[in-house]
């Protein structure tokens, strides 16, 4: 009777021990925003596995510091944001309850996505002054990803963690990182060229979340719904906006999927521009699954509105 | 020369010698090299405000048509010139990078009026607190956050055999310097706990931790300013909080060993060598992506005099949010919290009972709407109670600043049944700090 419960026991006991072993040598990654998953997983391969707090169809600002966000967060073995103050109201608390040194700021694992990025729109003058001017982020603006020639530099950012925590995967992730790059090169060319013929045309955001986009793309942003960042649109202000359109032909108006878009449609009753809503992140709608399908969409969309 | 011209003298030159490096600073100013940039744009959109908007239609009838169908007042033109963007690109800015803490200061003004015959003054206008907060890392290893508020503390209360004379005397004081809260914590150490070292507000049931202005009515719920005081239960010790391995739910554990308060109608600081004992489990659950509930229960005990007797407390907290993500101009949440005191005394035993029922929906991106209901006994006469009703409106202008309404009915078995109307705004400079959840 010993005997059989032992010769049973152990086979158990085998996979038990056995089972765990190959998923410990996955580094575990956790991003804020969808788009830094993508780019940990194509660059980690099968040796990462990648959650994001955020949800592609959330207002990356106001995201919700659930206690249940820090279940993954204290296993994680790599956390990266976006960084500048994007997740200021929510990250702090999150890694400050989650108890893991390895991930806090300055850890082992923790990654800050925006170093090395050339950033736009960083604020200059008195510091006191700039709340002022709206919901300004007081390092720039800190939509960089939406500039896909800035997604090698967040690949490079996760690139250097993998290998610092991974050494023997080293290559591996140093060939993923190149393929990603020659992807991103190849697609960003494509693009360039597809936007080619609407070189310089003028249109309006809801609010000042594009001018990496607007720069990778050659667009011109001239006006933006809200009257300044983070404050809703007042009548006289829209007035000013149909004006504009109206002066300058213009046939666009983008807005992220998390915005009221009412402002928008009564612009676009009055003025004859389209409202197109398009995607601030991947995953803002289920069929964009990748960071190059946000932007074949994003562009798809604004060059039928276009047209 | 006299003394007077003397004086006047001096004046003149103190007055030349400011205005002289006002301009000198005012040149150096890098902002104003911008000035010019601004300009061009501002004349953009000056220039096309003067052409004709729509066909035939007036600027101002447009602008009412557009008010309507967005629901919105005609609010106050918010100045063109400022609307800008700015386009510029540069290096990282230096701005914050020095090595102070994170610094903000947060204000709260409050009106009230209520209907009490028993009162001289049924109106009042105060400045109720300015509160600097500090925060910042210690080392790897640890946090440290202070809190000094000005303010006026020991709000009157209405309690049975209370002499209302007294209060007076508070309400009319000057703002009085107070370290609320003083803490380090140490972030992570091992079996995922975490230290907390100084002065802190006490875990105990959901609210007590949070500041006052941040809770989203105006009034204290009345079985919180009657168990533990209308300034919650804060006072001097250690906390240790344990995150438990439980991985299909958060919960969190937490020991708070201090001193006890000052002055408490339920606690008498250290009163025969005995400390105050507090325990704290947090349970949370995402019911779906949009919906979540917590669910808290807290213990604490504690000596209330010098002879050896003893007050335990109970509570049970419940939180149930609905904030979708998909939609930031609509949210519910319910808040519910259910304190008992038992209290010992010489002979004979108190039991208390009291609770509050908050609810809040979110009817458009910055108004909310809630409603309030208090019942409290009280620790020291549990044949007394005080019932009360609210209404509130919340008006958040922006994450930096918010305006509130409380309208509260009173209704006492010791008291003649009266309302009280409050209106409170409360702004913050400085630091972004972490929204609350």
């Amino acid at each position: 009777m010993k005997k059989k419960l032992t010769g049973r026991i152990i086979p158990v006991l085998v996979v038990l021990i056995a089972l765990p072993a190959p998923a410990r040598e996955k580094l575990k990654v956790v991003t804020t925003l969808p788009d830094l998953s993508y780019i940990a997983q194509q660059i980690g391969g099968d040796k990462v596995e990648t959650f994001a707090i955020a949800k592609g169809y959330q207002d990356p600002h106001f995201v919700d510091a659930k206690p249940s966000f820090v279940l993954k967060l204290k296993r994680a073995d790599v956390f990266v944001q976006i960084g500048l103050d994007l997740e200021i109201g929510w990250v702090r608390p999150l890694l400050e309850t989650a108890r893991s040194s390895k991930i806090y700021f300055g850890g082992k694992g923790y990654v800050d996505a925006s170093s090395g990025i050339n950033l736009l729109e960083v604020p200059s003058g008195d510091a006191a002054q700039l709340r002022a001017k709206g919901d300004i982020h007081v390092f720039g603006n800190p939509h960089y990803w939406l500039d896909p020639r800035n997604g090698k530099g967040v690949a490079q950012n996760i690139l250097a963690k993998f290998v610092a925590l991974s050494p023997n995967a080293a290559a591996y992730f140093q060939k993923n990182y190149d393929n990603f790059v020659a992807k991103i090169d190849s697609a960003y060319a494509g693009w360039k060229e597809k936007m080619q013929p609407y070189a310089g045309a003028k249109i309006v955001a809801y609010h000042n979340s594009w001018p990496y986009f607007e720069k990778a793309f050659n667009l011109d942003i001239v006006a933006f719904i809200e009257p300044k960042p983070g404050i809703p649109p007042t009548p006289s202000h829209l007035v000013s906006v149909i004006k504009k359109i109206n002066q300058e032909n213009i046939k666009v108006i983008i807005i992220s999927p998390y915005f009221d878009d009412k402002p928008a449609k009564s612009i676009a009753k009055r003025t004859g521009a389209t409202v197109v809503k398009i995607a601030p992140s991947v995953q803002a709608w289920p069929n964009l699954k990748t960071y190059f399908d946000l932007f074949d969409f994003n562009l798809t969309k604004i060059i039928t509105a276009l047209e | 020369m006299n003394f007077r011209k003397f004086v006047w003298l001096n004046y003149w030159l103190i007055l030349g010698v400011f205005f002289t490096l006002a301009s000198v600073a005012g040149a150096q100013n890098p902002s104003s090299k911008k000035r010019g940039y601004f300009v061009s744009r501002n004349n953009k959109v000056v220039l096309s405000q003067s052409a004709a908007v729509d066909s035939g239609k007036t600027e101002s009838e447009l602008k009412s048509e557009l008010a309507k169908e967005l629901g919105v007042e005609t609010a106050k033109k918010t100045s063109e010139s400022e609307t800008t963007t700015q386009q510029t690109s540069a290096a990282r800015s230096d701005l914050f990078q020095n090595m102070n803490p994170n610094i903000s200061v947060i204000g709260t003004v409050l009106g009230s009026a209520n209907t009490m015959a028993a009162l001289d003054r049924n109106v009042d206008l105060s400045f109720q607190e300015g509160e600097f907060s500090f925060q910042a890392a210690v080392d790897p290893y640890a946090k440290a956050d202070f809190y000094i508020a000005f303010g006026k503390h020991g709000e009157s209360e209405l309690v049975p055999g209370h002499d209302d004379e007294n209060d007076d005397e508070h309400g009319e004081g000057g703002l009085e310097p107070e370290l609320e809260e003083a803490y380090i914590t140490f972030l992570s150490l091992p079996l995922s706990t975490q230290l907390k070292v100084g002065k802190f507000r006490g875990k105990f049931g959901k609210i007590n931790e949070t500041h006052p202005h941040a809770y989203n009515f105006i009034d204290v719920p009345l079985v919180y300013s009657n168990f533990l005081g209308p300034e919650g239960l804060n006072d001097e010790g250690v906390g240790l909080s344990w995150l438990l391995p439980n991985t299909v739910f958060f919960q969190e554990l937490t020991f708070q060993v201090t001193s006890g308060p000052a002055e408490n109608m339920s606690f008498a600081r250290a009163e025969g060598n005995r400390l105050l004992y507090l325990a704290h489990l947090k349970n949370f659950f995402d019911l779906n992506e949009n919906t979540t509930l917590e669910l808290g229960i807290s213990g604490l005990t504690g000596p209330n005099n010098a002879a050896g007797d003893v007050t335990n407390m109970f509570a049970a907290d419940l939180t149930l949010k609905w904030k979708p993500l998909r939609n930031r101009n609509r949210s519910f949440e319910l808040l519910s919290e259910f304190l008992l005191s038992e209290r010992s005394e010489p002979g004979n035993d108190i039991n208390s009972f009291g609770f509050f029922s908050h609810l809040r929906y979110q009817f458009a991106n910055r108004w909310f709407v809630g409603g309030l209901f208090d019942y409290s006994e009280f620790p020291e006469f549990s044949e007394f109670n005080h019932k009360a009703y609210s209404g509130i409106l919340q008006f958040f202008a922006t994450e930096f600043q918010k305006v509130e309404f409380h309208y509260k009915y009173n209704d006492g078995s010791f008291f003649d049944n009266f309302s009280e109307f409050k209106i409170r705004a409360v702004f913050v400079i400085g630091a972004h700090g972490a929204h609350q959840y």
